[in-house]
């Protein structure tokens, strides 16, 4: 009789406790467990200043990109109108096919520059349950030189193409910093002579720092392989610092630099001016989007 | 023996989803600002009348991948405030207690109904919310675009806990 008594009230109070535990956690019941979520955001723009972000556009977006250099401070800049009356324009019109694949095509003033480019988020960055640390993305344009030759050669169509292909690794460390690293390829079909390489190689490395949920600083760095070919150009390592401003369906990107050139391989591999000589260029890059889907 | 019996029932009065559809219309005739989500969960407990419902911020689809960026990165600043949630009671048709949304808390009591179909309960309810109010700042410049309340709609199918 005493064990039974025993046992009841053990039961009892277990079945008491479970009972007041049920009372406490019945708002840690909705708790929504942890999910996998993709990054969203490791920078604004689907370019950093010139060199290309991990971001495309989502699906359905039809994105229009005007961007201008303007003269720089050691050409005449007064005379210039503060560099606007030599100022250098790009015009870039592209597609978001699905949320990862993207297609455009551009113009640049600088040598009549006509591309076309493809870019793919092959791995994304996630948080949660399943983490992934970095984003890749692929990335790589066809660039057609339409400036006339003046060496009085009769050149080929293919002289006149050159390629950037490139693997950008990016990382959003938190709410407000994010970096990025990309090894890339330069593809010449047509140097100024036998010994000089027709494929350079180079590594961009770009980070942005959110100051407000509005406004960011943005930077990058662009390293190359060969700066120097047999007719005696010399080129430099191209970099940009600059300012990310966000209104609803813009991004406004206002910089300086020491490249003008807005194509893909003219602005990475051969960029001529030198930051020391006072080239630096002011410039921006204004892009707005229009959701052609739903 | 009584006791035992009493706890038992008062565990099964507890009802629970988490597949509750919790959408935001915050549009303007110039803007079409809408946002559902499908993962919301609910629970409610009919023998004390606790209720409670919590959402992932992230959790919300809009139409447009931008707005929904947007949304997340600039205003509900999901990675600081990751859920919204309500914790109160349900009580002469209302919800009475407190909302939060992007870390702040205020005491709200809202219409409310919940019914009873087939063993589970159907909760439903509709009502603003002032984006200010909760710390969200909305820009000049878009100002015209959102509107200053947020219509809420909730509708939950809350099955009972075995």
């Amino acid at each position: 009789m005493q064990i039974k008594k025993t046992l009841f009230s053990v039961v009892l109070s277990l079945q008491l406790i479970t009972a007041v535990g049920q009372e406490d956690d019945l708002f840690s019941l909705m708790d929504i467990p942890e999910t996998t979520e993709f990054t969203y955001a490791t920078f604004k723009g689907t370019r950093i200043i010139n060199a290309q972000s991990n971001e495309t556009p989502g699906r359905g977006v039809l994105q229009y990109v005007i961007s201008h250099r303007f003269g720089s401070f050691s050409n005449d800049y007064l005379y210039n109108f503060l560099g606007l009356d030599i100022a250098q324009i790009r015009m870039q019109l592209d597609y978001g096919v699905t949320d990862r694949l993207n297609i455009g095509v551009g113009r640049s003033s600088f040598n009549k520059v006509a591309d076309g480019f493809i870019k793919y988020r092959l791995l994304r960055q996630t948080s949660g349950a399943e983490e992934f640390p970095f984003g890749l993305t692929l990335y790589s344009s066809t660039n057609y030189r339409g400036a006339r030759y003046t060496d009085g050669v009769d050149h080929f169509l293919t002289d006149r193409l050159s390629f950037h292909h490139q693997a950008i690794f990016a990382r959003k460390f938190d709410e407000s910093f994010s970096l990025l690293v990309a090894p890339s390829a330069v593809h010449w079909n047509l140097v100024p002579g036998p010994n000089d390489p027709n494929t350079t190689f180079h590594l961009q490395i770009g980070g942005r720092y959110k100051i407000t949920n509005r406004l960011a600083l943005t930077g990058e760095y662009n390293y190359g392989s060969n700066y120097e070919y047999s007719d005696g150009q010399r080129f430099y390592a191209p970099f940009a610092l600059g300012v990310d401003l966000e209104t609803g369906g813009h991004v406004f990107q206002f910089h300086i630099s020491n490249t003008n050139a807005m194509s893909d391989p003219l602005w990475v591999a051969t960029n001529p001016y030198n930051p020391l000589d006072g080239s630096l260029f002011l410039g921006f890059n204004i892009s707005r989007v229009f959701t052609v889907r739903d | 023996m009584a006791l035992l019996a009493l706890t038992t029932s008062a565990f099964s009065q507890q009802y629970l989803t988490r597949e509750a559809t919790l959408s935001f219309d915050a549009g303007s005739p110039l803007e079409d600002i809408y946002a559902v989500s499908e993962s919301a969960s609910a629970v409610y407990d009919a023998a004390t009348g606790k209720l409670g419902v919590q959402v992932l911020m992230t959790s919300f689809q809009f139409k447009r991948a931008l707005m929904q960026e947007h949304f997340n990165e600039n205003y509900a600043e999901s990675e600081k405030f990751p859920k919204a949630q309500f914790t109160g009671v349900f009580q002469g048709g209302e919800a009475i207690g407190q909302l939060t949304i992007h870390g702040q808390t205020k005491d709200i009591a809202v219409p409310c109904e919940i019914l009873e179909a087939d063993g589970s309960l159907i909760l439903i309810a509709e009502f603003p919310v002032n984006i200010e109010e909760f710390g969200i700042a909305i820009p000049g410049a878009v100002a015209d675009k959102i509107a200053k309340d947020a219509k809420v709609q909730v509708k939950a199918t809350l099955k009972k806990r075995a």
